[in-house]
């Protein structure tokens, strides 16, 4: 992880704006802009529109990028008794995700093993083969942040096509896949090569930030626990102060769920998809009226568990990346680490069958 | 990774024409569906008794139901071309409009999804289908496979149960099921919903299924049909010594996407649209009970 190649460079804080602002001829660049006082991705304009700083992330993870809040799936319109159908086009200008912290690049490759598992989601590959991800390693974590606690890690590659280090003054670039190689292209003239002592740069901060997040890890084997205790009365408990409203999913970077609709008037019409989340009780809701996840105890512990449980092998990463916002946003100050770790508990202690 | 150009969009559908329909009860249709585009129609794979499809009503919605007809078997006969059949009841947005549509229209459909019946494994078994109320719909593709196919199987019992005589459903089909040598069909309705005409059994379809005293041995026991039914006939199974592995049955949840991605049907890691719908007792034993 450390091992500093030919593709590494020191940049200067001046060097790294100039690269991006080359970046915005042929590319649609998205990156940290400040709107009234908050962190958001937004495209730019120019390199100056962009946050680049050292830690600090955005309020929503980059995921409507690849993932729009909604769009439309295909269009139709009705014409001579029958329905004509139509693919919505897929984007074809280059889009480069810029200032994506560690936690949210692997947000996208937890994405992807949705949209491009088995049936291939059409847009969403069309968008992820046009992307290029260029992340912010984080030289301090924000209050909410666990995801040394979660296995992921401050520094981490994951999802990245460049990785932007935080140096004590400037940034070491490194490219770490073709298309990163391909996007620092021939800008890399003039750039002074990084040195193993650079390098080293990388362990420090992960000790560093680590030591900053104060959360006792989740273990691995605790996803078979949570399994087993599925229908343990803590749930109850657990949930009890969950509203519902779901704003943990939404800026969860790698909640995926959608719903599907459609929207049309008397001559044509689209099937809309937009974010949705387990949370809901209406997700689960049969047509009959039946609803496997009735209560909002059975749809916080879904949400719980799709995250840390019912992982297919051991070493499959755990669905949360740590990234803190479901924990910094919660109205009722749910925190999704205490709860995994009070429900392990409980399991242990009154056994996997206590009653509800 | 692929390339984009060349991926289909998995949720454009097929454009398919409302042939006929017959009304099985006052709120259930079955729908005869031909592809408006024969070179579709071409292109389009077949399915194996048990998958299912999304049906559009455009400008209202989509609706998941069973493949309802015989899977298309064609050998290597250059005219067939498949039709579809699908049996709904009308209870909400999609399926009330689905319900108003005349024949000619046009609807859309994709599919197959889904896993199938296992119905070459059970070649040689004495089978019976247990189907509580619309949940026939999901066996009827797997019956008329097998009773075309019935010097292949061993005896077939079909038990059908309703809620009164009125929401029985392939009523007028089912005398044509019978003709066929080893093949039985047992109607019960639940008490109360008899009627002075009615020649058939009295009962909740658990007890029914006891009463009938089959031995386990070489059978296959597939049922569907609501939750609670289901609950109370693995109670009636199991006393009467199937083991989890002879009993098939199919889960039921809200499905959007049919392809694994929309994460609304999961029972823990199980996508019911993709590593299902067909499960047995025994796998569905080894699930949460979330569902």
């Amino acid at each position: 992880m450390t091992r500093v190649t030919d593709s590494s460079w020191k940049l200067t804080d001046a060097q790294l704006r100039a690269w991006l602002s080359g970046l915005l001829d042929g590319n649609s660049v998205v990156a940290p802009v400040e709107e009234d006082g908050v962190l958001l991705f937004r495209p730019i304009a120019s390199a100056h529109q962009a946050v680049i700083k050292p830690s600090g992330k955005t309020r929503w993870s980059p995921k409507e990028f690849l993932f729009p809040r909604s769009e439309a799936l295909y269009r139709y319109s009705f014409k001579g008794g029958t329905v004509q159908l139509e693919d919505p086009p897929v984007p074809e200008k280059h889009q480069v995700l810029f200032g994506v912290r560690s936690c949210d690049a692997s947000g996208l490759v937890r994405l992807d093993e949705i949209f491009l598992s088995g049936t291939t989601d059409r847009l969403y590959s069309a968008r992820r083969e046009n992307t290029t991800v260029v992340s912010t390693a984080c030289a301090a974590a924000d209050q909410e942040c666990f995801c040394t606690a979660v296995g992921y890690s401050p520094v981490g590659e994951e999802g990245s096509d460049v990785q932007l280090v935080p140096m004590d003054e400037g940034w070491l670039l490194r490219v770490l896949t073709d298309k990163g190689r391909d996007l620092v292209g021939d800008s890399a003239e003039g750039w002074k090569a990084a040195t193993a002592k650079d390098g080293k740069r990388l362990p420090e901060l992960e000790k560093k930030v680590s030591k900053q997040i104060e959360r006792s890890p989740v273990n691995r084997e605790w996803s078979k626990v949570l399994e087993e205790g599925f229908e343990h009365g803590a749930w109850d408990r657990l949930a009890q102060h969950c509203l519902g409203c779901s704003v943990c999913a939404y800026v969860c970077p790698s909640c995926s769920c959608f719903d599907m609709n459609h929207e049309a008037n008397a001559w044509c019409g689209e099937q809309c998809r937009s974010w949705d989340a387990c949370t809901f009780p209406l997700f689960t809701h049969h047509a009959s009226g039946h609803n496997p996840r009735e209560t909002k105890q059975e749809r916080y512990r879904q949400r719980v568990l799709h995250k840390f449980a019912f992982r297919e092998e051991d070493d499959e990463p755990f669905r949360c990346v740590g990234c803190g916002r479901c924990v910094a946003l919660c109205p009722a100050g749910l925190d999704i680490v205490n709860t995994v770790a009070a429900a392990v508990e409980a399991i242990r202690e009154e056994g996997a069958d206590a009653a509800r | 990774m692929p390339l984009a150009e060349a991926i289909a969009n998995p949720y454009q559908p097929s454009l398919v024409r409302i042939h006929d329909f017959s009304d099985e009860t006052p709120d259930v249709r079955t729908l005869r569906l031909q592809f408006v585009d024969d070179n579709e129609a071409g292109g389009f794979a077949g399915w194996e008794p048990g998958q299912f499809g999304q049906f559009t009503v455009f400008g209202a919605g989509e609706s998941v139901f069973a493949l309802a007809n015989a899977p298309w078997r064609p050998n290597g006969d250059q005219k067939s071309v498949p039709t579809i059949e699908c049996t709904f009841r009308m209870v909400g947005k999609v399926t009330s409009a689905l319900r108003a549509m005349s024949k000619g229209q046009v609807i859309g459909f994709r599919g197959p999804y889904g896993n199938h019946f296992p119905v070459e494994d059970w070649k040689g078994k004495d089978l019976v289908f247990i189907g509580g109320g619309i949940g026939m719909a999901a066996l009827r593709s797997a019956m008329l496979d097998v009773i075309n196919r019935k010097s292949e199987y061993g005896d077939i019992l079909i038990l059908n149960g309703a809620r009164s005589v009125g929401d029985m459903v392939y009523t007028d089909e089912m005398p044509g099921w019978q003709e066929v040598d080893g093949v039985k069909v047992v109607r019960t309705v639940d008490p109360g919903g008899e009627t002075e005409s009615w020649d058939g059994e009295v009962g909740l379809l658990p007890n029914v299924f006891e009463g009938l005293g089959l031995d386990p041995e070489n059978r296959i026991v597939i049922a569907c049909g609501p939750p609670i039914m289901l609950h109370y006939l693995f109670l009636s199974l199991g006393k009467v010594g199937y083991s989890p592995d002879q009993v098939v049955t199919t889960l039921e949840n809200k499905m959007k996407c049919g392809i694994g991605h929309c994460g609304r049907c999961y029972v823990g890691p199980f996508s019911v649209c993709r590593d299902g719908p067909v499960v047995t007792w025994a796998e569905l034993n080894e699930l949460p009970k979330d569902y």
